[in-house]
């Protein structure tokens, strides 16, 4: 592998194949320290209204240098609230970047593909990097690359569960036929979960709950760190063909007890 | 006076006032506010010239926490 293998999003170059969010974590300190130690150089926010009567921390003055602010359009449930706040977003000073999600579902947190794909296309049309945050679906992947989005995002398991890759299968499928970078984003539990996406191809995995619900989060940001790495490098090394029967390390000539 | 409301919120501001006195005036100067006027978003560097009119309705927003 070469040692040279940057991310490259939209024609821009990453170091890091990490994404992290910044919900979730207990204070903003902690929060920094871990996406220190997780070495991201593309980081979620949300944009919410104001309470005028809270006086609260600013989040922008506790991130890392030098990262990329991905504000995304969690709260939205039709095409036309998340082209809104991106809108809102863009027009403010943040990033013309964006992690379109469009959740209808409370429950399981599960996006709409029709809005969706519907949002992506107006916003690629308005000059936006839209990152579209989707179910495993290869059919919709294709829709999203022809109407010009910068990444597809298929998650794992359902936002915040842990629960890992549930539709391997499917997400397998679209590393295949990827024309742009394929990442992974919410459900990944543990370090092996990112792992495992790398390993079957993913350009890059997102992570949130996994890292700020931890019981260290700075130190399980840099296990997720080496994760991801690992994985990357497995994927490049070539990972060996499954069998169901066992083939054997050793030589099966020339044992001690033979005649 | 001008009458403009913000998140829901009924507000008074000075005949004339504009979007970056109005952030000023609710103390989110320093902030990071991001502004939506009738349903428009207003860009940054026109805070200081866009005037706000009665009956001007706005949010105003910010990045937060979230994945």
């Amino acid at each position: 592998m070469s040692l040279h293998d940057p991310f490259i999003v939209a024609g821009r170059e990453f170091g890091s194949r990490l994404l992290t969010g910044t919900g979730k974590y207990d204070s903003f300190e902690t929060m920094r320290e871990a996406l220190t130690a997780s070495g991201s150089e593309i980081v979620t926010v949300a944009v919410r209204r104001i309470d005028l009567d809270a006086r609260e921390d600013d989040i922008t003055a506790f991130l890392p240098e030098d990262v990329l602010l991905l504000p995304n359009t969690s709260g939205c449930e039709t095409a036309e609230e998340a082209v809104r706040s991106a809108r809102l977003a863009r027009a403010g000073g943040l990033p013309d970047w964006v992690k379109l999600e469009v959740i209808p579902d409370p429950r399981y947190l599960l996006p709409d593909p029709v809005e969706t794909l519907r949002a992506a296309a107006i916003l690629v049309e308005d000059g936006f990097t839209v990152l579209p945050y989707v179910l495993p679906d290869p059919v919709l992947q294709k829709k999203l690359e022809e109407v010009g989005c910068a990444t597809v995002m298929p998650l794992a398991s359902p936002i915040g569960s842990g629960r890992g890759l549930k539709l391997r299968d499917a997400i397998r499928i679209m590393v295949e036929q990827a024309e742009v970078p394929l990442v992974v984003d919410a459900g990944l539990g543990s370090p092996s979960h990112a792992a495992e996406s790398m390993e079957l191809g993913a350009d890059a995995v997102l992570v949130n709950t996994a890292i700020a619900r931890a019981g260290d989060p700075v130190a399980m940001a840099r296990a997720f760190k080496l994760a991801v790495e690992a994985g990357r490098a497995a994927f490049h090394a070539g990972v060996m063909a499954e069998s169901v029967e066992a083939a054997a390390s050793s030589p099966l000539a020339g044992a001690i007890h033979e005649p | 006076m001008t009458s403009v409301s913000v998140n829901g919120r009924d507000q008074a501001v000075e005949d004339g006032e504009t979007v970056a006195g109005l952030l000023e005036r609710l103390g989110l100067g320093a902030r990071y506010a991001l502004v939506e006027r009738n349903g428009e978003p207003v860009e940054r560097a026109r805070y200081p010239e866009v005037r706000l009119e009665d009956g001007d309705r706005l949010v105003v927003a910010r990045p937060v926490a979230g994945g």
